[in-house]
């Protein structure tokens, strides 16, 4: 089979990226096809349509968070998994009717990142979780310019938060997480990222890929 | 004849189509086996669970999430058989 559709990552602003790194689908590269102001990072792929499997979903986020923080870093709109492309005419057409929103979200987030902060209580535990919740909102609110809440999928999870944060303000925001584990032996943290801005843009591609 | 038993026969159908589907929604909740697989996930991720002990619940996990969405595929097929 030939690949002869493209599978997009995110969009930057326009820029000749290349890079070797394992994509979607088993892909080699990643590299950016332009319109304009934008560029959208991409794989050759043999199919519009990957399977969403784990091992694709892990290629996925690690190209965005390659791109991320290659060469200095940058500003990335990230596109949920899946988004298969017929042939380069296809894609710059996209780009073409929805520059306007791209180049306000690319304004919007510019030199943001996103940051997860998940928090569990021991198994048993005996603990106040609004104290905990009043805690975290106290040292990681003024740290951050955005904080969406997300899911509390297990009875243990107290905090499951994504902050977008200025990359200047990455280092504080580490140092607050270490202080807040510090004093907190009776909890879990999960610290992850940074991640391209995922709970912060919201793009729906409709037209025909 | 068939104007009674239609009127008759209607709300029947009806509670027990509700029935099943309380049924099926309850015993094959989708999201709540989706929530059980990310905890497994996330406790594997902080050290919490063994890698084997991750794994078997996984496979268990999205077993019963394959059954799950097969019932609820039926449901909302209307495959629902009803003797009378």
């Amino acid at each position: 089979m030939t690949d002869d559709a493209l599978y997009v990552y995110g969009v930057i602003e326009n820029e000749d990226l290349d890079l070797d790194i394992e994509g979607v689908n088993g892909a080699e590269r990643a590299y950016t096809v332009s319109y304009q102001s934008l560029a959208a990072v991409v794989s050759d792929i043999d199919t519009v349509e990957p399977e969403r499997s784990d091992e694709n979903v892990q290629c996925h986020d690690e190209v965005l968070q390659t791109i991320l923080e290659h060469d200095g870093g940058r500003t990335v709109v990230p596109m949920s998994f899946g988004m298969g492309f017929k042939n380069k005419r296809t894609l710059k057409n996209v780009l073409r009717n929805a520059r306007p929103v791209f180049s306000r979200t690319l304004r919007e987030i510019d030199g943001m990142v996103e940051l997860g902060l998940k928090v569990l209580t021991d198994e048993d535990a005996d603990v106040d979780t609004d104290e905990i919740v009043a805690e975290v909102e106290e040292r990681f609110d003024r740290i951050s310019v955005n904080v969406v809440e997300n899911q509390l999928f297990s009875d243990r999870l107290v905090i499951n938060r994504s902050y977008l944060v200025e990359r200047a303000d990455r280092e504080a925001f580490n140092e607050a997480v270490g202080e807040f584990e510090d004093d907190h032996d009776e909890l879990l943290v999960q610290y992850t990222g940074p991640w391209a801005p995922y709970n912060f843009v919201d793009i729906e591609i409709t037209a025909q890929r | 004849m068939f104007i009674v038993d239609d009127i008759l026969f209607q709300p029947f159908i009806s509670i027990l189509d509700a029935i099943h589907t309380l049924a099926v929604t309850e015993m094959y909740n989708i999201e709540g086996i989706q929530s059980d697989l990310k905890e497994n996930q996330l406790l594997y991720e902080l050290g919490e669970r063994d890698q084997s002990e991750y794994e078997s619940r996984k496979a268990e996990l999205e077993a019963e999430l394959e059954t799950a969405e097969l019932a609820h595929e039926q449901l909302d097929n209307k495959n629902i058989q009803i003797r009378q």
